[in-house]
């Protein structure tokens, strides 16, 4: 992205918005509001990458991640780092995996279904629409028909199917299961994005995670932010806001960030926080604000994402190839299901580093049969899912007595998987066991995780139940706006970053009509 | 280019490639060739305006620089060192440095063998003496009377009759050109910044009777170039040190080698030439080269005492276990702990890292079996968290403390080039102008760009 001809704003100006955060809750709405002629300084923690500063190696590559350190408690302790959390201009966009369900409306309205969880206090409708806007905004691929939506349309043809992709197929239709080409927000085809140029097809290297190197795959870094600077926007980064003003009214007023080694004070007439599940609530935590109800920080969601892999006779060499080039929605409500919600499988093709520490952490395994292990993992398919996750008031975020390089509490979060979610664990685990077997895995292994950082400062339509109303707004503070998947009630299985942007879309514009 | 020096035979483990002084020639090196026969190969590299390169007309650095890396990438197989003779010193700081930073098209450079060498920075040099050499080629080539003077001024005793002969001949026909160039430009230039700071095994030789690039100058001049560099003097020895101590530079070399080169896994050629090749980009070149340099034998930890990083070391051997030569990964991780690297997070239950490794390794030191053969029982009790040790972590911490340690062991092993090709991982190899990635992603095949070792059968025409 060139900054070159960026439009700048003195610290002593009074703009209108300060976002903090750049990524799919930041950007898209820094985008609308700044196409709107409004004065948008968007602050990212992260420094700011050309595509030559990323780098294949999976070591090196942690660049594009949070990595100050964050604390892990509960039962089942969640994996940050690499895993799920991003820093740099983009945010985790940098870092994602591109794959791109829409979200199933049954999951927003789950509470009426099921009595567990949270309906959102949004028209799915309404979200869907905006959904489509998005996939129009950042280019996504996809098969058309879809199966478990015909009246969908993808622009682009389906990322080349990788050898886990031809195996977990197999071993689906052997079953009866039906399965598709993944929706991926990655380019087959290249496409010149407005305000940014051309973005190029995907060349199948297998490393979306560790940044997209010729800009296939969607970032904000190559979409909503070229745009939102176009408008007029400004960008600060490598920016770490720790400090929220406030006038006599209780406004926000200003925010202070650190750059360069000072503090810098940016006066506005609002705040839009998008720093994610971790970043937003952990600095309302530090700041003491729009916390009078003791809801931020409460009901961090993280999605089920147990994986399982299977050995076969041949080099599958997964590494190759758009990593997660197949879906089910099949398990989104399964028949014999003794839970509520479900789940959205993928072929899982994986980089070695991160199929190590898989090994270690989730598996379990040292000494020679780790190394056996990685001996065959050339010889590796895998399945996965992405699970819904039911909120719960002792799955929560808290500030640790620990700070971190900026003075800043450290964030300590603590999860345990509740009834639902192990017994959605469970179902999956033997179904995606039958699918690798079916495909003729001569041996299988079960390896837990978790993905996605959710929650903490959930929406709500009743003030004294979330932090946030069904617009966005914090109940509390009325120029104070939350956009990103902290405002998530509830997990829903589809994996999070199109969700976040349709929202993104949603809050500007209801932000925009609040103030007319 | 054909390399010069004819000397070199038999099949060893490591080549050294030498790089003259001024004046000189590959030929320079002969000696040490011969003496080092069966342990060390060594090949002597003519640089532009000296020895059978004394017609060529550009003596440059950049292009002396230049010329090095394309002999190199010719010749230079396997692991190998490089090394460099006074003025050679230099350019072989200026090759390595491109060499670990991945913009050459080579890998598998393990050591440093620096002779007399003018260092990086620009060389200390007494003004007179310069002007008085630069006006030995005022009027054409050196006169034999001159280049007598120089090996008079430049040796402790004088040369044996063959060396002798043969340094005069090197020195009459050297390029004036090139003679000048260094002393009025390459001897001058300022490349520390350009050579950094280089982390592998380096030897340096030097004569307690050499003046400015003698014995008691060299640390002063390379210690904060090469922070592992181990300096060896050499008595009632001057500047020529491959002529004047042919059998005591050898020993040197032979036990540097020994103790500090050959160590750790080697990438087999298949994946080096991959490495080496257009489809890395420098950076990952780069961060691969680096990560294939010798582990320090002589490791000082930097977050853990001695007794700590041994008893990693041990924990290391059970949880990672290498059944060929083995990458330190115990030192590494210690390293990695000092950087302040983490993978970003750490159970809520632990400390922050450093503290939860020495934590994590007194509590077991407590009860750690001097038997090898019991070792294996008592770390399982302590990863599955039913250790008896008592100490700074209860079990429960030791266990999570492990997970963290496992991780990080394996991360470390896993990150060098050799057992990435090990393992059949070739996505480093995913960069080139424009980038390429792969076409071919079916069960059981591969490219025809991909090493044999990564399984499958080359695609026919219909991949693409």
């Amino acid at each position: 992205m060139n900054l070159d001809a960026m439009r700048t704003f003195p610290t002593d100006e009074i703009v209108d918005v300060v976002v903090v955060g750049t990524g799919a809750g930041g950007a898209p709405l820094t985008a609308e509001l700044a196409k709107k002629g409004l004065s948008v300084v968007a602050i990212e923690a992260g420094r700011h990458f050309a595509l030559d500063d990323l780098t294949p190696d999976e070591t090196a590559a942690v660049e594009i991640n949070w990595m100050s350190e964050r604390l892990s408690g509960g039962d089942d302790p969640t994996t940050f780092g690499p895993n799920n959390s991003g820093r740099g201009v983009g945010g985790s966009m940098l870092h994602w995996g591109a794959f791109t369900p829409r979200p199933d409306r049954r999951d927003l309205t789950l509470r009426t279904e099921t009595g567990e969880g949270r309906d959102w206090p949004v028209d799915p409708d309404e979200l869907l629409a905006y959904v489509e806007r998005v996939e129009g905004d950042i280019g996504v691929s996809g098969p058309t028909p879809y199966p478990w939506d015909p009246s969908r349309r993808y622009a682009y043809a389906p990322a080349k199917r990788n050898a886990p992709a031809n195996l977990v197929a197999k071993g689906c239709d052997a079953l009866g299961v039906t399965w598709a080409d993944a929706p991926a927000a990655v380019l087959t085809r290249a496409r010149l994005q407005d305000h940014h140029g051309e973005r190029g097809a995907c060349v199948n290297c297998g490393e979306c995670h560790q940044g997209c190197r010729v800009d296939a795959k969607a970032s904000t870094a190559n979409t909503y932010l070229p745009a939102a600077v176009a408008a007029g926007a400004e960008i600060r980064a490598e920016a770490m806001v720790h400090a929220i003003e406030l006038d006599a009214r209780g406004h926000v007023a200003a925010v202070v960030y650190h750059q360069n080694g000072v503090d810098v004070r940016q006066r506005c007439r609002s705040l839009v926080l998008a720093g994610g599940g971790v970043e937003t609530p952990r600095l309302l935590l530090h700041t003491g604000l729009a916390n009078a109800n003791g809801q931020v920080g409460r009901n961090f969601l993280a999605h089920g994402a147990t994986q399982v892999w299977g050995r076969f006779d041949e080099p599958v060499r997964g590494h190759r190839g758009y990593p997660s080039s197949l879906i089910s929605e099949d398990m989104m409500r399964p028949a014999d299901a003794d839970f509520a919600g479900g789940y959205l499988v993928q072929s899982l093709g994986v980089m070695p580093l991160t199929f190590s520490t898989t090994l270690v952490r989730g598996g379990g395994l040292w000494g020679p049969e780790l190394m056996q292990r990685l001996e065959q993992s050339r010889f590796m398919a895998g399945i996965g899912i992405n699970a819904e996750c039911l909120p719960s008031d002792d799955n929560r975020l808290e500030l640790a007595s620990e700070t971190d390089e900026f003075g800043i509490p450290r964030a300590r979060v603590s999860f345990t998987a509740g009834a639902n979610e192990k017994a959605l664990d469970q179902h999956a685990t033997a179904f995606m066991l039958r699918v690798m077997e079916a495909a003729g895995a001569r041996e299988t292994m079960v390896l837990a995780r978790t993905a996605h950082t959710i929650g903490t400062c959930r929406m709500s339509v009743d003030p004294s139940d979330g932090v946030v109303d069904a617009d966005g707004r914090s109940h509390e503070i009325p120029n104070l706006w939350i956009c990103d998947n902290s405002v998530f009630p509830s997990a829903i299985a589809a994996n999070p970053a199109l969700t976040i942007m349709a929202l993104s879309l949603r809050t500007a514009d209801r932000f925009l009509s609040s103030a007319a | 280019m054909p390399i010069e020096n004819a000397t070199a035979r038999g099949a060893a483990p490591v080549t050294l490639y030498l790089l003259h002084a001024l004046g000189a020639s590959a030929g320079s090196f002969d000696r040490l060739a011969e003496r080092l026969d069966g342990r060390v190969r060594v090949e002597g590299i003519d640089l532009p305006g000296f020895g059978s390169l004394a017609d060529t007309t550009d003596s440059s650095l950049e292009t002396t620089v230049d010329h090095v890396v394309a002999q190199l990438a010719a010749h230079a197989r396997g692991r190998w060192m490089l090394g460099g003779h006074s003025m050679g010193g230099k350019i072989a700081g200026l090759v390595a440095s491109r060499v670990l930073r991945g913009e050459a098209p080579l890998v598998g450079l393990a050591g440093l063998v620096l002779m007399a060498p003018s260092p990086p920075r620009p060389e200390p040099m007494d003004e007179e003496r310069r002007e008085r050499m630069l006006s030995w080629v005022a009027d054409g080539p050196i006169s034999e009377q001159d280049a007598e003077t120089f090996l008079e001024q430049n040796t402790a005793a004088p040369l044996d009759p063959r060396a002798h002969e043969k340094a005069l001949a090197d020195l009459q026909r050297t390029s004036p050109a090139a003679w000048r160039a260094w002393l009025e430009t390459g001897s001058r230039v300022d490349a520390s910044a350009e050579v950094g700071t280089l982390d592998l095994p380096v030897l340096v030789l030097a004569g307690t009777d050499d003046a400015d690039l003698g014995a008691a100058a060299q640390p002063g001049l390379l210690a904060s170039v090469y922070p592992r560099a181990r300096f060896v003097p050499l008595d009632d020895t001057g500047h020529l040190i491959p002529l004047e101590r042919a059998p005591e530079a050898s020993d040197a070399i032979a036990h540097f080698v020994a103790d500090e080169v050959l160590l750790g896994p080697v990438v087999p050629e298949d994946w080096a030439a991959l490495l080496a090749g257009d489809r890395v980009d420098s950076r990952v070149r780069g961060i691969l080269n680096l990560r294939a340099i010798p582990d320090d034998r002589g490791y000082a930890p930097a977050t853990l005492d001695l007794a700590q990083l041994t008893l990693l070391r041990e924990i290391a051997d059970l949880v990672v276990p290498q059944d060929g030569p083995a990458i330190d990964i115990a030192a590494r991780v210690d390293a990695q702990l000092a950087r302040g690297e983490g993978d970003g997070w750490r159970n809520a239950e632990l400390p922050p890292d450093p503290e939860a490794y020495r934590a994590g390794l007194d509590t077991l030191a407590t009860i750690w079996p001097t038997d090898p053969a019991t070792r294996e029982e008592v770390l399982r009790a302590a990863i599955e968290g039913t250790t008896d040790a008592e100490g700074p972590l209860d079990a429960a911490r030791v266990k999570l403390w492990l997970e963290d340690a496992r991780n990080d062991l394996v991360r470390q092993w896993l990150a060098h080039p050799a057992s990435m090709a090990r393992l059949g991982y070739d996505g480093f190899a995913t960069g080139g102008s424009p980038i390429r990635g792969y076409v071919e992603l079916r069960l059981g095949r591969r490219e025809d760009w991909e090493p044999a070792g990564v399984g499958g059968t080359v695609a026919a025409g219909d991949a693409a």
